[in-house]
């Protein structure tokens, strides 16, 4: 490589590197999110008693909650890098303490969620509602997860924003807040397909 | 990034307040379409048609200002747009189908 080329950015694009590639990585982890809806909206098609009681089933004020935390954290998550692109450090820090207390609190509701299912027996791979919670616990499981991986680097910027330097590298937080928007977006997907859309041909037992 | 120079903070609050009302739409949506048996295939087919075109909307405010969408480079915007609309198109063309298939 020339030594006086310019590796900062992209040479066509001008898009910092490591932006580019959270871009390309969340357009394999759209793919991957894509392969569940396709297969659920097949599913849900062709069983509609099955995808109808377990989604009666699901406690959707739960997930309301959790739309708004995470509403809520992508918000403060934006306001993190405006204010450290502006070298202010405490709102800065703030905002990024603010964000992670939103994924703790997004875990906690679904840990209550979860333990209200296991309690009721309800498991995926079981005999009965098989289909519905096999994908219930897979796309809300897999969504937990990501939500935790995008806390652990959260965390550690966090830490270092108490130093004497602060944190310095405001490009790092920006690409990882397109991470954090990402769970953010694949929420919005996956709140009303599995909380509110039951389908019409189900019948719902009333109580 | 390209917000440095602009104040982007009415942009976000902007964004939150339509991201909630929105939600709360959702909600509303679904539960006004749960009695079936009144609306019949229609009402599945609108049920899921205001879900999913609610969701569309929320996405792109997210990714147009939370994700700076509006600030970056147009190569950016064309490659992330493509792949939502196509995804939206995979989501309606499925469950149409899907529907009309197993009701008729």
């Amino acid at each position: 490589m020339s030594a006086g080329l310019s590796l900062a950015h992209e040479p066509v694009t001008r898009i910092p590197h490591g932006k580019l590639l959270m871009w390309i990585f969340l357009a394999s982890e759209l793919m991957f999110f894509s392969g569940f809806f396709g297969a659920f909206i097949v599913l849900r098609n062709t069983n509609y008693d099955v995808f109808g009681q377990g989604s009666a089933h699901l406690s959707w004020p739960l997930a309301l909650l959790n739309t708004f935390i995470l509403i809520a954290s992508s918000l403060t998550m934006a306001l993190s890098i405006y204010h450290l692109e502006r070298n202010n450090r405490g709102l800065f820090r703030l905002f990024l303490g603010l964000t992670i207390c939103g994924g703790f609190g997004f875990l906690i509701v679904k840990w209550f969620e979860y333990s209200a299912k296991f309690s009721d027996g309800l498991f995926p791979g079981q005999q009965h509602h098989t289909i519905f919670y096999s994908f219930y616990f897979l796309m809300t499981g897999f969504h937990a997860l990501h939500v935790m991986a995008g806390m652990i680097p959260m965390g550690f910027m966090w830490m270092r924003s108490f130093s004497e330097k602060g944190y310095p590298f405001p490009r790092k937080v920006e690409t990882l807040g397109l991470y954090w928007h990402f769970v953010d977006l694949m929420w919005i997907f996956i709140f009303p397909a599995l909380y509110l859309m039951i389908p019409y041909h189900a019948a719902i037992p009333h109580h | 990034m390209s917000t440095d120079h602009t104040n982007v903070v009415p942009s976000y609050m902007k964004v939150f307040y339509t991201l909630s009302v929105l939600t709360v739409l959702t909600v509303v949506a679904a539960k006004a379409l749960e009695f079936p048996h009144t609306w019949g295939m229609i009402g599945d087919i609108l049920h899921v048609t205001i879900g999913v075109v609610i969701a569309i909307i929320k996405v792109m405010c997210v990714m147009y200002i939370f994700m700076h969408l509006k600030f970056d480079n147009p190569l950016i915007r064309i490659a992330v747009f493509v792949p939502v609309f196509l995804f939206s198109v995979m989501v309606f063309a499925l469950n149409f189908l899907e529907t009309w298939h197993y009701t008729y």
